[in-house]
């Protein structure tokens, strides 16, 4: 058996898991180290795959990487799943024009720009109008995509919202579309100049219509099935697995029937989030918790994909102007949309920097072209997208994690959770607590406590330490004879304190330390010794915070 | 709460001592006679140290010293007389202290400690309950007072 099993291993290289384990653990080292220094963690895990993949050390070659191609499929699936689940009927209904003219602007406006330059470069090399023409026509009409998944992963580590993050997903999203339609129009088009032409202008349109119809018809399919399933089954674990298996469904069909697979999991999101908004939410919660590993694996193999030695000079020459008029051509583009559509300043000043990065579509329609073209155009169209997928998507995520911060629109989609993450105690604890001696009379703690709003109070010993406390409920004891106010001291009033934290811990750790031993209040300690500097109380945390939620979120509406 | 349930008669007695000290430490023995698990140096040094707080004279000859403390396994009480009145006693009101009840506790239970000093403190704030005890001839006298005057 032994045996057997080693046979089928070929010792040149890697098996799956492997490299699926190497993606995932090592890009995730990186995402984070990325992060420590302020960049986001798509970067990092690109940076890992081209280190490993064919650019750098060659760990990952090509055959490893396709080996994995069934989970960047289903990683693209939950990509296009979660894209499709922000975009509520709301955000059409309100702001469906303004989306067309922006998502025009900066569509035409890269592909415009990106022909014109590219057709400039191109004729100066080649010499040849039509072989110029069929250029600049094909890379111009990749350059209208915009990678939804690296975009979209900044958005949300950055907390966003806001009308500009609200557009910004609608626009990845759609702008997909757009760009498998300009592409299909410009490969006939290229085809038809560079005389390889083998199917007429209808077929190549019947084709495009049947990818993305075929898309949306199919996410709208299994979109209604789930979310009758969804309402059938209960508990949590149906809902992750029921909800991954129909974006993995989702994803294989579409790659089995040759029809748009992000389209189609967007269109799944879609309709989940818009039949039932509340009972989906459970299901997209589920979904996230799982992405990070996804994430991880999906963009390692996309750098890893990426080659970008070996390359001939004049193909470094045609990148420059691609990237330029892509570039310029969507900042351009989406702010006369914007401004045409009167959309808010915002998004007129920053979208374009939030739609700089390319990915699985441009790269996806470059090997299409490749395979479609061969030759010189073929080898051509892949290199220049890789090499300029490698530009942008480490200069995309940041353009966009700044464009949010500009905007004001970072860290206003928090919850409670993730503000407690921000916090130590020091930021919550009152330090203005009354405090009582230990000597204090029954009498002058009853004064004290009846102008204030506490419900514990610490006692402490002659050098400033914590001995007790005293809690409301204690108290109420000594409220059975009247007598005893005259001669009851703290000292006999207090309990010891349920358990205390200093002011440099966390402050989850804290609070969930109070939630699990049902603690309403803790004294907290200075940093480095045991002198007390007030109480945290649990009431006062959780009012703070939901405020602070409350306030993010009118802040985030009030934009749009 | 019945006072009964703390107090049983062998804990009260006629003091001999003349002076705070004395009487403290003549009830602090007569509980540690009755259960030898206490420790009789920690119970006087924290009955001495709650002292050094606020004393616990609390006025009209009376006086109630308390603690809760490690190592004390459940509430209990002890009762002295002292016809003779012990003058050092720093009351409140200055005045004699003629009746010492002592009231010790287990260090968590605190609801049992303030009910118990509550329920004596209501007892004594009737003038006639607390003129018996103090002219009290026997430990009986004393029990069948305070006893019957609880609740």
């Amino acid at each position: 058996m032994i045996a057997t099993i080693n046979a089928e291993v070929d010792p040149t290289r890697l098996p799956a898991l492997v490299v699926i384990g190497m993606a995932i653990f090592f890009g995730t080292i990186f995402a984070r180290l990325f992060q420590l220094i302020r960049i986001p963690q798509v970067v990092g895990y690109i940076f890992i795959g081209l280190l490993v993949g064919q650019s750098g050390l060659n760990l990952m070659d090509l055959e490893s990487v396709n080996d994995l191609q069934p989970f960047s499929f289903f990683a693209l699936g939950i990509i296009g799943f979660l894209i499709g689940g922000e975009l509520h009927r709301d955000v059409f209904r309100k702001h469906g024009r303004q989306l067309l003219a922006v998502l025009f602007g900066e569509g035409l406006g890269a592909f415009i720009l990106v022909f014109v330059l590219v057709g400039a470069v191109a004729f100066v090399i080649t010499n040849n109008i039509a072989v110029s023409i069929a250029y600049a026509v094909v890379l111009g009409a990749i350059a209208s995509a915009t990678a939804p998944a690296a975009t979209v992963n900044v958005l949300w580590e950055s907390k966003a919202a806001g009308p500009l993050t609200t557009t910004v997903f609608a626009i990845v999203a759609l702008d997909d579309a757009l760009a498998l339609v300009l592409y299909s129009i410009a490969a006939s088009i290229a085809a038809i100049l560079l005389g390889t032409e083998t199917s007429g202008f209808a077929t190549t349109l019947a084709r495009v219509a049947w990818e993305l119809l075929g898309g949306i018809a199919l996410g709208a399919a299994i979109g209604v099935i789930l979310n009758f399933v969804l309402r059938k089954a209960g508990e949590h674990e149906n809902a992750l697995a029921l909800t991954i298996g129909a974006v993995a469904l989702v994803a294989g069909s579409a790659r089995l029937l040759g029809i748009d697979m992000i389209l189609a999991a967007m269109t799944l999101g879609c309709v989940i989030a818009n039949l039932a908004p509340r009972r989906s939410k459970r299901a997209f919660e589920v979904v996230e918790r799982f992405t990070a590993p996804m994430f991880a694996l999906f963009f390692v193999t996309v750098g890893a994909q990426l080659n970008v030695g070996g390359m001939p000079g004049w193909m470094w020459a045609m990148a420059v102007p691609y990237l330029a008029g892509r570039t310029i051509g969507k900042l351009v583009g989406s702010r006369v949309g914007a401004r045409l559509s009167a959309a808010p300043k915002s998004v007129t000043r920053y979208l374009g920097f939030c739609l700089l990065s390319q990915a699985g579509v441009a790269v996806g329609l470059s090997i299409t072209a490749g395979h479609r073209f061969g030759g010189e155009f073929g080898t051509a169209i892949i290199s220049i997208i890789a090499l300029t997928t490698f530009v942008v998507q480490i200069v995309g995520p940041p353009c966009v994690k700044h464009a949010i911060h500009l905007a004001g629109e970072a860290g206003l989609n928090i919850t409670e959770d993730d503000l407690m993450q921000e916090h130590t105690v020091n930021d919550m604890v009152d330090r203005g607590a009354p405090e009582f001696l230990r000597g204090t009379s029954l009498n002058q703690i009853l004064r004290t406590i009846s102008q204030t709003q506490a419900t514990a109070y610490p006692v402490t010993d002659t050098t400033g330490g914590l001995a007790g406390v005293i809690t409301f409920e204690g108290l109420k004891e000594s409220f059975g004879s009247e007598s005893l106010t005259h001669w009851l001291v703290a000292y006999d009033l207090m309990e010891p304190a349920p358990d205390v934290v200093h002011e440099n811990m966390p402050l989850c750790d804290a609070v969930s330390r109070m939630r699990d031993h049902h603690i309403e209040f803790l004294p907290v300690l200075a940093k480095d010794s045991s002198d007390l500097i007030g109480m945290l109380e649990l009431r006062t945390v959780t009012r703070r915070l939901s405020e602070e939620v409350m306030r993010r979120k009118q802040l985030a509406d009030a934009g749009s | 709460m019945q006072l009964s349930d703390y107090l049983p008669l062998e804990h009260i007695i006629m003091l001999k001592a003349s002076t705070k000290d004395t009487a403290l430490a003549e009830l602090v023995q007569l509980l540690v006679k009755a259960d030898p698990k206490l420790d009789f140096d920690g119970l006087i040094d924290a009955i001495h140290q709650r002292e050094n707080m606020l004393s616990t004279g609390i006025g009209q000859g009376m006086a109630i010293p308390h603690v809760r403390l490690k190592g004390v396994k459940r509430a209990a009480m002890a009762v002295g007389v002292v016809r003779e009145g012990l003058s050092d006693y720093e009351s409140l009101d200055k005045a004699q202290v003629h009746v010492v009840i002592m009231i010790i506790a287990p260090e968590g239970h605190h609801d049992t400690y303030i009910r118990l000093l509550a329920e004596v403190a209501e007892v004594l704030k009737e003038d006639e309950l607390r003129e018996a005890v103090i002219h009290a001839q026997t430990p009986e006298e004393v029990y069948n007072v305070l006893c019957a005057g609880s609740s």
